[in-house]
């Protein structure tokens, strides 16, 4: 277990750059999770965390070691990969003892590990078979019982989930999360699934295009999305954004009108709320015809056209209309989210409703 | 299996293509059937002039023998003329090659299939340039050098010389098969605590078997086939098994060495068969791991 | 991975290449401009009671030494690829001049040496690839359309012509046809002529070289082929049935485009292995005939004089035709992929 520091640290190939510098502590014992879609630098982090990929610059610590330098095997450093990298030609037994056989752990030890490991990932009936006669399920569960089998000080985990079903998916997630709460070791966890994020995480990174966007607990981030590429990636559906303007303290934009911004500067401004956060009613801030109408189960979802983009509002379940059927939304200035339209960045209103702001 | 409608031929369509693959197979076989044949006959039968057909029911064979069929050929070439020497030249020289040639094209191959950086590829591209030389170009490089420091005529230096004439396409090969083994195999190894060189030795090898055993049986033919450098660089004692038919063939005059080489051609023949039928899956494995997979 | 680690990796393989392929193309090149000494010629004077006689004589001694200080021989420069043997540019001025006619020249000029050794290399590789890559596509289609039990022994049938010792293979199929075998029997009766012989006629042997060339390099073409199609997409060819292709248009213009690369990877293997044909010349024992460069070299190096000046220099020539045959290869990649080049 340690805290893990990165300091300044980018990747560059050729001039290409993979990852602009980046600094972040990761506190002893938390779970981290690096979330972006593909391409953002996220996998990128986390094999130079494992010495898989050289960094151009800047510095890794693990405790309060200069890793740089260091083989990927001299790093005390457990990884789960994507596609498990299982070893094929040995057993699930022999690849789970595997770490402990290469480390030199005394022999005698090496059955009650494996046996312990298994037991935690519930893989016990399986040790003598090899990872080809293995469901993706149990593979993966392979693959972290190698991981936990010795005691590392970081678990590296790159998008372990991605390759299960959604049913599955849900479960193992839980398991992951119970083992880390067993176990305590630091953990990053690199995924572009959002809810996988969400449910994991002690604190996100966000990242686009190898920069880092936002750092913060899940919460921090879905409330407070410090930029447009934040707010419309997190969330399911994601935020709504529309370009619009405001002039003397009113939105406006086609469809759309919504007052009170007083104390915002008049100009173009990019406005976002969330699907969840508004609600049909008889006379609203959006009025549009229905565009789409999609049940969800709990609720469902009525979209209509505003400012040029598709907008989603949350509907009772049992509420219907027909496509081209005009609505009417209830958008309170108090749920929205103002972002500069050419940076992407926050715009920071004094005047937060009570009840929004969750530290 | 039934075929579908829409996997129907016309008849005269299927006809045509079965005529033609007959023909193909005959001409394939044959000529193998033909001189299997005629190595238990006399010169005078497989080369009549009488009429073709003697060589099948070979009279002279019958007058000259006894018996219709008869395994002089064979005995003058393995005993009389030490062919059997040549034959355990060759089994040393292709051990050798092929086992060198691999160890040397396994390491190499898997560096340049794991390398992320240019010069991999320009290294491959080199090789192709060393690969289309003919190897007799090279073997005129090495005369003048091998006689000056006593290298030649021996096993050994045959040996490596192929070893390193083999390389290049080994090289090839290996790097086409190792680039089909996923990376995270390697890295997760090395996670969990192995060097590069323990990753390689303890996990890539043995997934790498199919491969590695696909590309011994291609180093196994281009050792075994080769002439023009065992021709070249081997003593008459050290001659192997190649070279010496082609010595059997300078000296047609004397009656009865054509029947020497030709049962020497079947005796060489023989082992490739029995390769082809059991390696037949990892021979055309290999040929389209280049092409097939881009 | 590392360069320290890719160096360990690629050291053993490195160094055997560098040894033996590398060097020895430098030796031939340094070869191809030296000559070996002369010997050393001493007039020496034979002095009796009938008076003194002049007469030459081969200093051992002087030439032994002179050997010794330079082994190399002596710098004739580009001398002996200007030769008779090689490129024949003295030559070659003189039957223009003479010649009646661009026919007559370059009739006159396959006669020498080095340009005939190209010529036949150059016939045999240009008609030999496509021929058997054709024949090779045949066969593959021809393999395809039967049930799947049958195709097993089919292709070890097939590639039995590939696999063979080239110079085994070659030989067989020279046998076959000598004038007193199988073929040559055939041959003769089709001709009418009981005197035709294979050996004696050039054409004849030419292609004969040839058809070993298709034979022998056919089963190539068809596992690349009979590959190819197991991988052809069943999608796109269920689509085209679907939009109403019919067979023909199906091979057209769903199959050969799969297959158009593989022919492009294939024939450029063969290209590279034809131009280095050799084998067959010696099996055939058609060296009065047809000569490859191969076999020129080859008939330098062998024999009691060992010409390896000579050698060296059709080498060197030889391979440069290597490097003007991949040349196009060479150039795409440089461009392709020199572009992007930090």
């Amino acid at each position: 277990m340690a805290r893990i520091q990165l300091r300044n640290l980018s990747k560059r190939w050729g001039s290409f750059v993979g990852l602009k510098p980046m600094n972040l502590d990761i506190n002893d014992g938390e779970f981290l999770v690096l979330l972006g879609p593909s391409g953002c630098g996220k996998t990128t982090t986390m094999r130079m965390i494992a010495g898989l990929e050289d960094a151009s610059e800047g510095d890794i610590m693990i405790g309060e070691r200069r890793v740089n330098d260091l083989e990927p095997k001299d790093r005390d450093i457990a990884m789960v990969f994507q596609s498990y990298g299982l070893y094929p030609t040995m057993t699930v037994y022999e690849n789970i003892r595997f770490p402990l056989k290469v480390r030199g752990i005394p022999q005698a030890e090496h059955h009650d590990r494996v046996m312990r490991a298994a037991a935690a990932v519930e893989l016990n009936e399986f040790l003598e078979r090899k990872p080809a006669a293995l469901s993706g399920g149990q593979r993966q569960r392979v693959a972290l019982a190698r991981a936990i089998v010795r005691k590392p000080k970081v678990f590296l985990m790159d998008e372990p989930l991605s390759n299960l079903d959604a049913k599955l998916r849900v479960s193992t997630r839980a398991q992951i999360k119970n083992l880390h709460h067993e176990l305590q070791t630091t953990t990053i966890y690199v995924t572009h699934d959002q809810i996988e994020a969400m449910t994991l995480a002690d604190r996100v990174v966000v990242m686009s295009r190898g920069e880092v966007q936002q750092i913060g607990t899940p919460l921090q981030i879905y409330d407070r999305p410090a930029n447009t590429f934040v707010a419309g990636f997190i969330g399911s559906p994601a935020m709504n954004l529309i370009a619009g303007e405001i002039r003397g303290g009113v939105f406006e934009a086609a469809n759309v009108r919504i007052p009170g911004f007083a104390g915002v500067s008049d100009g173009k401004v990019t406005l976002g709320f969330r699907a969840e956060d508004a609600g049909l009613a008889p006379a609203g801030e959006i009025a549009a015809p229905v565009y789409s109408m999609e049940l969800l189960g709990d609720s469902s979802m009525a979209t209509v056209q505003a400012g040029g983009a598709l907008v989603a509002i949350r509907a009772a379940k049992n509420f219907s209309a027909q496509i081209g059927d005009p609505i009417a939304a209830h958008v309170p200035a108090g749920i929205c989210h103002l972002f500069d339209p050419t940076t992407g960045q926050r715009i920071d209103r004094r005047t937060v409703p009570a009840g929004k702001e969750t530290a | 299996m039934t075929t579908r409608i829409a996997d129907r031929r016309p008849a005269t369509l299927q006809i045509l293509l079965s005529g033609f693959l007959i023909l193909w197979l005959i001409v394939a076989a044959f000529p193998f059937l033909w001189t299997l044949w005629g190595s238990f006959k006399v010169e005078g039968d497989f080369f009549s002039k009488a009429d073709w057909m003697n060589a099948i029911t070979g009279p002279l064979t019958q007058a000259q023998t006894g018996s219709s069929m008869t395994g002089d050929g064979y005995y003058g070439a393995w005993v009389q003329e030490e062919f059997w020497r040549a034959a355990l030249n060759s089994l040393i020289v292709v051990v050798a090659v092929v086992c060198i040639s691999l160890t040397f094209g396994t390491l190499g191959g898997y560096a340049l299939s794991r390398s992320p950086y240019r010069y991999a590829f320009w290294l491959l591209l080199v090789a192709l340039v060393f690969r289309a030389m003919p190897p007799i170009t090279l073997v005129s490089g090495y005369l003048l050098p091998f006689f000056e420091w006593n290298l030649w005529g021996h096993l050994p230096t045959a040996i490596i010389v192929l070893v390193a004439i083999n390389q290049p396409f080994t090289l090839w090969m290996l790097t086409s098969f190792f680039r089909n083994i996923p990376k995270e195999l390697d890295e997760s190894a090395m996670v969990d605590g192995c060097s590069r060189f323990q990753a390689f030795r303890h996990v890539i090898i043995p997934v790498m078997w199919p491969g590695v055993i696909t590309t011994g049986l291609f180093s196994f033919l281009l050792a075994y086939n080769d002439f023009a450098v065992t021709a070249m660089l081997l003593s008459k004692e050290n001659q192997t098994m190649i070279p010496k038919i082609a010595s059997f063939l300078g000296t047609t005059q004397t009656a009865g060495n054509v029947m020497f080489a030709v049962s020497s051609v079947v005796s060489v023949t023989a082992p490739l068969f029995v390769l082809v039928m059991f390696f037949q899956r990892q021979i055309v494995s290999g040929l389209t791991a280049g092409a097939v997979k881009g | 991975m590392k360069h320290r680690t890719f160096l360990w990796f690629f050291l053993p393989s490195a160094t055997a290449m560098f040894l033996f392929i590398a060097l020895p193309i430098f030796s031939v090149v340094t070869q191809s401009v030296f000559a070996p000494h002369e010997q050393v010629i001493r007039e020496v004077e034979n002095c009796s009671v009938f008076g003194c006689t002049k007469a030459t004589q081969i200093d051992q001694e002087a030439t032994q030494a002179l050997r010794e200080a330079e082994p190399m021989g002596r710098y004739v420069g580009a001398a002996i690829y200007a030769d008779r043997n090689h490129l024949a540019l003295s030559e070659i001025g003189a039957l223009w001049n003479r010649s009646s006619g661009p026919v007559d020249f370059l009739g006159q000029l396959l006669n020498l040496p080095f340009y005939g050794a190209l010529a036949f290399t150059l016939t045999y590789t240009l008609l030999v690839t496509p021929l058997a890559i054709m024949l090779g596509f045949l066969i593959a289609l021809a393999v395809n359309a039967v049930p799947r039990f049958f195709r097993g022994p089919m292709i070890f049938v097939s590639l039995l012509p590939m696999i063979v010792t080239p110079l085994v293979g070659a030989l067989i199929l020279f046998w076959m046809v000598d004038a007193r075998g199988i073929l040559g029997a055939v041959i003769q009766m089709m001709a009418g002529d009981p005197n035709l012989s294979v050996k004696a006629s050039t054409p004849l042997m030419w292609t004969m070289l040839i058809v070993y060339g298709i034979w022998s390099t056919a089963p190539f073409a068809f596992v690349i082929y009979y590959a190819g199609l197991q991988t052809v997409p069943q999608d796109t060819l269920e689509s085209a049935m679907i939009d109403g292709a019919s067979r023909w248009e199906r091979i057209r213009f769903v199959v050969i485009p799969h297959l158009l690369p593989l022919t492009t990877f294939m024939a450029l293997i063969k290209i590279m292995d034809n131009f280095r044909v050799f084998e067959p010349i010696v099996s055939f024992s058609a060296s009065a005939h047809a000569q490859s460069l191969s076999y020129f070299i080859y008939s330098d190096l062998g024999g009691e004089t060992r010409l390896l000046s000579s050698a060296a220099a059709t080498s060197v020539l030889t391979i440069l035709g290597v490097v003007v045959l991949l040349s196009p290869v060479l150039v795409r990649t440089w461009r392709s992929f020199g572009k992007g080049a930090a």
